[in-house]
């Protein structure tokens, strides 16, 4: 039985060469900042800047994820001032969920990488309030700031209005981050990727999956402004 | 040609290094969003709160480098 046990070949961690971790992560970092950047600029009512750390976390690990996650609003902070440094935090925890549901195996079907989506969205807007709320007293000038303002119209306390737009914004834009960080990492090499557990998807399905993960994602921003 | 390759230990590694560049960043970051015109928290209390926020995660970071298992160790 123990000759057996010692026989059996031991399961060996993923080691990927250092050129790919080397280009992978300067890239997602910069991918997220302008993701951050665009949105800025067009006032979209999410965020944008979690792709790459979602991508980096999946196919290298949580703590690269977390690495990217760190630059990424280290260097948008020097970028579009100070304000998204403390929210380094909230794309850190983001990158922590994603890269260890998937080391767990949580990933792997549609109907749980989506439900493990809404687990960032969740974990992000529990860290990303109290920033909100007693660092900025609820307003970043973000276009969320116009649905915390119905909330509080509509009588409930600042913690309440923040997280109710936060958790709203944060769904859409994990979704979308979600299901467009798997259409990236369907097209990476094959080498790079074989260790990942995504939905398996072929032909056609490769590009409906992300696409209808993002157009979900779109649904519940648009669902969300309609009802303000 | 460079075969050197990495595995989670290094992962982690760099994933606490980057929460240690935000922790270096704090300090002059909460005295600039203490002066914009529409935060009315003091610096202090701003840097207060993010630090505990990342000891959090320091602490995470500790408990994984404590629990993990690298399979890749020679």
């Amino acid at each position: 039985m123990s000759t057996e046990a010692k026989a059996a070949p031991r399961k060996r961690s993923k080691r990927l060469p250092l050129t790919y971790v080397i280009a992978i992560v300067p890239v997602a970092a910069a991918l997220n900042i302008v993701g951050g950047y665009i949105n800025g600029i067009l006032k979209l009512p999410i965020f944008l800047d979690m792709i790459g750390t979602m991508v980096t976390a999946v196919v290298l690990g949580p703590w690269w994820g977390a690495l990217v996650g760190a630059i990424t609003n280290i260097v948008s902070s020097f970028i579009s001032g100070p304000i998204g440094l403390p929210f380094a935090v909230v794309n850190v925890a983001g990158a922590l969920v994603w890269g260890y549901a998937h080391s767990a195996g949580w990933m792997s079907k549609t109907w749980s990488f989506f439900l493990v989506n809404i687990l960032v969205a969740v974990v992000c807007s529990t860290f990303a309030v109290p920033i909100y709320v007693f660092i900025f007293g609820g307003a970043t000038g973000h276009f969320s700031d116009v649905m915390t303002a119905a909330f509080l119209a509509m009588g409930q306390n600042l913690i309440v209005s923040v997280f109710s737009s936060n958790i709203l914004v944060s769904l859409a834009d994990k979704i979308i981050s979600g299901y467009v960080g798997l259409a990236i990492i369907e097209a990476l090499p094959a080498n790079l990727t074989e260790d990942t557990n995504l939905p398996k998807a072929e032909g056609l399905n490769k590009i409906i999956i992300p696409v209808v993960g993002v157009v979900i994602g779109a649904a519940v921003i648009m669902i969300a402004l309609a009802l303000q | 040609m460079n075969n050197k390759t990495v595995g989670p230990k290094e992962g982690l590694g760099f994933g606490i290094v980057g929460l240690g560049l935000l922790l270096a960043f704090l300090p002059s970051t909460a005295q600039k969003i203490a002066d914009l015109e529409f935060v009315g928290s003091e610096a202090f209390v701003i840097l207060l709160g993010a630090v505990y926020v990342l000891a959090f995660l320091v602490i995470a970071g500790g408990l994984a480098v404590a629990f993990a298992k690298f399979d890749d160790e020679e």
